[in-house]
C-alpha cells in the first residue's frame, strides 16, 4: 500500500494550485481524497472529481478534526490573508500532529525573502528577516511555526515556489486583461526573473515531498529551472493575442522618481497611518478601552451576519489588496506606472536555484516553459478568455 | 377556490429567500401560512418576513391541513418523494426544478397529481419570460427564414449562494451544470423547437463528481422543421451568455443579461443591420418569478394544467438521462497531461 492508497487532505483546495494537486491525485490513482472547502460557491472544479469535499474554516481548529480524520497525507496549500496566514497553518499544524499524519507538505512561497529579494538570496540557506511585507512576513513567520512542528516530530517538509503558472491561473488571466486595458508595462525592458514554476512541476514536487524521507524538515524552491524572464512571461502572453498589443517599456528609476513625488508627507503619514489603525496590536490596544470594545464587538457580531464571501469581499476592501500586473497609475506626462508591489517584484533579478530540490528530492522540471504556456494557452481558448 | 390560497413553502434556501416568499408576500391571491425546513433556524429566519401567524416547523406533514398549495424548494433529491407526499395529501404543488433525478420518478408523480386531480407545475420560471414568447412568434413569422441552427453558451464562475451546499452532491443534486442551469435550457429549446431525437453529448466529470462544463448537440424535429444546435454550459468560465438562432434570412439574438428582448441581425440593402423587439403589449405584470406564481394560482383557481406541468419535466429530465448515459469526457489537455505518467521520477 503506498500513501495513495491512504487518507490524503488537501487545504487550499477550491484554489488554483489545491485544484490541481486533487486533480493529479486523482490521475495518480489516489482512492481517499478529502478536500477542505471553505467557501462552497468556489468548489465546481473540484466537485468534478471522485474525492470528498468537507465543509470547514482553518481559523477553527475544530471544525478541522473531523475534515482532517484520520488522514495519513496533509497538503496545506490555503492562502490566508495577513495574521490569517499563520493562525490557519498553526490550526492544521495542531490537528495533523494530533491525528500523527505522516507527512505535511505546507506550500510556502519564495516571496519569504521579500517581493524584492537580495542576491543573496537565491539559495534556501539565506535566513529569514522581516521585510516589511504583511503576506511575505507572514508566510515566513507559518514557515518558522511548520519548523517548530518539525522539532516536535510531525514529518514536514516545506515548499517555496515563486510565479506558479498554469490552467487556471490568475496570472495569465489577469494578464490577459491588463494587456488589453493597456496597463502593462515591460519594467526594465522585462529583464526581471520572473521564476516560473508550471503548476504540474510543483505538484511533482509535493509528490516527491510525500515519498522522500530525507525532505523532512527541509525547505525547499521549486521553479522550473529555466532562467525566464517577465520580457519572457508577458510576450508569450501577447503572442496568444489577435492582434497583439504593444507594450511599453518603464524604467525601475522613472517608476522610483514617481513614486518619490508622490509620497509627501501627508501620502505617506496616510499610508502608515492606514497601517498602524489596521494592526493587530493597535486593535488590541483598543479592545481595552470599554467603549471601544463595544463598538468593535458590534461591528464584529455584524460583519458575522454575513456569508463568508462577503466578509472576505469587505474585509479585503478595508484592508486594501495588494495589486498584481496590470493595476497602475498615471503620471502627469500620461504614462503609466506600475505600482510598488509589481514593480518589486518583476524588477528584481535573483533567480531561485533549485539544486538542492534536484538532490534531495529528486525533483526534475519534466514540464518547460515552452510546452507549459501551450497548455495554458489551450485552457484560456477552452475558457473564453482568448 | 374561496378566499386566498393558504401557502406552504418547504425548504428556506437561498432560492425561497431570493425568490419565492418574495413572490409569495407580494400576491393578492396568497397567504403564506407554512414555513418548512430540516433546518429551524432557516424557517424562522424567513418567519420573520411574514409574521407570528405563520407555521414554522421541520415537517411537512406537520402542516398538512393548513395548506392548500406548497412550494417545494429542496434539495433535488427530496423533490420527487415530497411531491408525491403532498399530491397524496390533497396539496397541490409548485416544485423547483428538477421536479425528479429520474425521468421515472418524475412520471410517477404525474401519474399521482393526474389520478388526484391537482396542480402539478415546475418551476422554470424562465418559460414566462418576454424572450420565450418574442422568439416563438419571430419563429411563426418566419422572420429568420428557415432555421438553420443555434448556439447557446451559458456559463460564469459559481457564484450561488447555497444555504445547504446539496449542489456539489451527485447524490443530492442529480447531477452538475446540466441537471441545474441545462434543465432550463433544454426545457426552454424543447418548448421551440420540438422533441430531440439525435443528441451527442460531453462533460467534464471525472468520473463520481459532477459536471462543471457540458457541450450538447441536438437535432430537433419540430413545427419549424428539423434543426441542429449546440448548447455549451460552465459553472467555471465566462461563456457569451447568448443564444443565437440562425435561419436563411437573419438570426436572432437572446443575451442572458437582459431577457425581455431579442435582436435580429439581417442584412438590409447589402448591409448588417439589427432591431431589438420587445413585447409592447402588457404580457404580465411582473419578472418571471411572478408570472410563475400567477400562472400556479390561475392553475390551481381554474382548474387548468399549469404552462410548465410536470409532464414536460419528464421531457426534459429523459432528455438529461440520453445525455448522462451517453456521456464522452470533454476534452481537456492541459488536465490530462499526467494520465501516462504521474509516477514522478518513474
Amino acid at each position: 500500500v503506498t500513501w495513495l492508497q491512504k487518507p490524503i487532505f488537501v487545504t487550499g483546495a477550491t484554489g488554483f494550485i489545491g485544484g490541481r494537486i486533487c486533480e493529479r491525485l486523482v490521475l495518480a490513482g489516489a482512492t481517499q481524497v478529502r478536500a477542505l472547502v471553505h467557501t462552497v460557491q468556489h468548489a465546481p472544479r473540484i466537485a468534478r472529481l471522485p474525492i470528498t469535499l468537507c465543509t470547514g474554516d482553518l481559523l477553527n481548529r475544530e471544525s478541522l478534526r473531523p475534515a482532517v480524520g484520520d488522514a495519513r497525507v496533509v497538503i496545506h496549500c490555503a492562502l490566508g490573508q495577513a495574521s490569517g496566514i499563520l493562525r490557519c497553518t498553526k490550526n492544521l499544524l495542531e490537528v495533523a500532529a494530533d491525528a500523527r499524519a505522516d507527512r505535511f507538505i505546507h506550500m510556502s512561497t519564495a516571496a519569504v525573502y521579500g517581493e524584492k529579494p537580495s542576491p543573496s538570496c537565491e539559495t534556501e540557506h539565506a535566513p529569514l528577516r522581516r521585510t516589511g511585507d504583511s503576506y511575505c512576513d507572514n508566510k515566513a513567520r507559518a514557515e518558522r511555526a511548520v519548523s517548530r512542528f518539525v522539532r516536535r516530530g510531525l514529518p514536514a517538509v516545506i515548499l517555496r515556489p515563486s510565479i506558479v503558472y498554469g490552467p487556471y491561473s490568475f496570472w495569465s488571466t489577469r494578464l490577459l486583461k491588463a494587456l488589453r486595458e493597456g496597463h502593462v508595462a515591460l519594467i526594465d525592458g522585462g529583464k526581471g526573473a520572473c521564476n516560473t514554476t508550471y503548476v504540474d512541476n510543483l505538484v511533482d514536487a509535493v509528490f516527491l515531498a510525500i515519498e522522500n524521507q530525507h525532505a523532512v524538515g527541509e525547505s525547499f524552491f521549486i521553479t522550473d529551472g529555466e532562467q525566464i524572464t517577465w520580457g519572457d512571461f508577458v510576450r508569450a502572453h501577447i503572442a496568444m493575442m489577435n492582434p497583439p498589443p504593444t507594450v511599453p517599456s518603464i524604467s525601475s528609476e522613472e517608476v522610483i522618481t514617481h513614486y518619490r513625488q508622490q509620497l509627501g508627507l501627508w501620502a505617506s503619514s496616510f499610508s502608515e497611518a492606514r497601517r498602524v489603525l489596521l494592526s493587530v496590536e493597535f486593535r488590541k490596544m483598543l479592545l481595552q478601552i470599554p467603549a471601544c470594545e463595544r463598538v468593535l464587538s458590534a461591528i464584529w457580531s455584524r460583519l458575522q451576519a454575513f456569508d463568508q464571501g462577503t466578509q472576505q469581499r469587505l474585509k479585503a476592501k478595508i484592508r486594501g489588496t495588494s495589486s498584481t500586473i496590470g493595476l497602475l497609475t498615471l503620471n502627469e506626462n500620461g504614462k503609466y506606472i506600475p505600482d510598488l508591489t509589481t514593480w518589486a517584484t518583476e524588477s528584481h533579478t535573483v533567480f531561485f536555484r533549485i539544486d538542492k530540490a534536484r538532490q534531495v528530492l529528486g525533483y526534475t522540471p519534466r514540464i518547460p516553459f515552452a510546452q507549459g504556456i501551450t497548455l495554458v494557452e489551450q485552457w484560456l481558448r477552452f475558457a473564453n478568455y482568448l | 377556490m374561496l378566499g386566498k390560497i393558504r401557502l406552504g413553502i418547504l425548504g428556506c434556501g437561498a432560492i425561497t429567500q431570493n425568490a419565492h416568499l418574495p413572490t409569495a408576500l407580494r400576491d393578492p391571491c396568497v397567504q403564506v401560512t407554512a414555513l418548512v425546513d430540516a433546518d429551524l433556524n432557516r424557517a424562522r429566519l424567513l418567519q420573520r418576513f411574514v409574521g407570528p401567524s405563520c407555521e414554522v416547523t421541520e415537517r411537512f406533514s406537520n402542516v398538512v391541513g393548513n395548506v392548500d398549495a406548497v412550494i417545494i424548494a429542496m434539495p433535488n433529491h427530496l423533490h420527487a418523494s415530497t411531491t408525491i407526499d403532498a399530491l397524496k395529501a390533497g396539496v397541490h404543488v409548485l416544485c423547483e426544478k428538477p421536479l425528479a433525478l429520474t425521468a421515472a420518478e418524475a412520471r410517477a408523480c404525474c401519474e399521482v397529481a393526474t389520478r388526484k386531480g391537482l396542480v402539478l407545475a415546475v418551476g422554470m420560471n424562465r418559460r414566462f419570460d418576454d424572450r420565450r414568447v418574442l422568439l416563438r412568434r419571430a419563429l411563426e413569422d418566419e422572420l429568420l427564414g428557415s432555421l438553420t441552427g443555434y448556439d447557446w453558451q451559458c456559463g460564469s464562475p459559481w457564484e450561488w449562494e447555497t444555504a445547504s451546499g446539496f449542489y456539489f452532491s451527485r447524490a443530492q443534486a442529480g447531477g452538475g451544470v446540466l441537471m441545474d442551469v441545462g434543465v432550463h435550457l433544454l426545457d426552454s429549446l424543447l418548448d421551440w423547437f420540438g422533441p430531440v431525437n439525435r443528441v451527442d453529448y460531453q462533460h467534464d466529470d471525472w468520473g463520481g463528481g459532477i459536471e462543471a462544463n457540458a457541450l450538447l448537440k441536438l437535432h430537433h424535429f419540430g413545427r419549424f422543421g428539423e434543426i441542429s444546435g449546440s448548447v455549451k454550459l460552465s459553472r467555471t468560465y465566462n461563456l457569451t451568455n447568448r443564444l443565437m438562432v440562425s435561419g436563411s434570412a437573419a438570426r436572432a439574438v437572446l443575451p442572458e443579461a437582459d431577457r425581455s428582448l431579442i435582436t435580429v441581425h439581417r442584412l438590409l440593402g447589402g448591409h448588417e443591420a439589427s432591431m431589438t423587439l420587445r413585447l409592447t403589449e402588457s404580457y404580465s405584470p411582473d419578472e418571471s418569478f411572478s408570472r410563475q406564481m400567477s400562472d400556479f394560482v390561475e392553475s390551481i383557481q381554474s382548474h387548468r394544467e399549469a404552462t410548465v406541468d410536470g409532464w414536460q419535466a419528464v421531457g426534459v429530465l429523459d432528455l438529461v438521462e440520453r445525455c448522462y448515459a451517453q456521456a464522452r469526457r470533454l476534452s481537456e489537455p492541459w488536465a490530462e497531461l499526467d494520465k501516462a505518467r504521474h509516477e514522478v521520477g518513474a
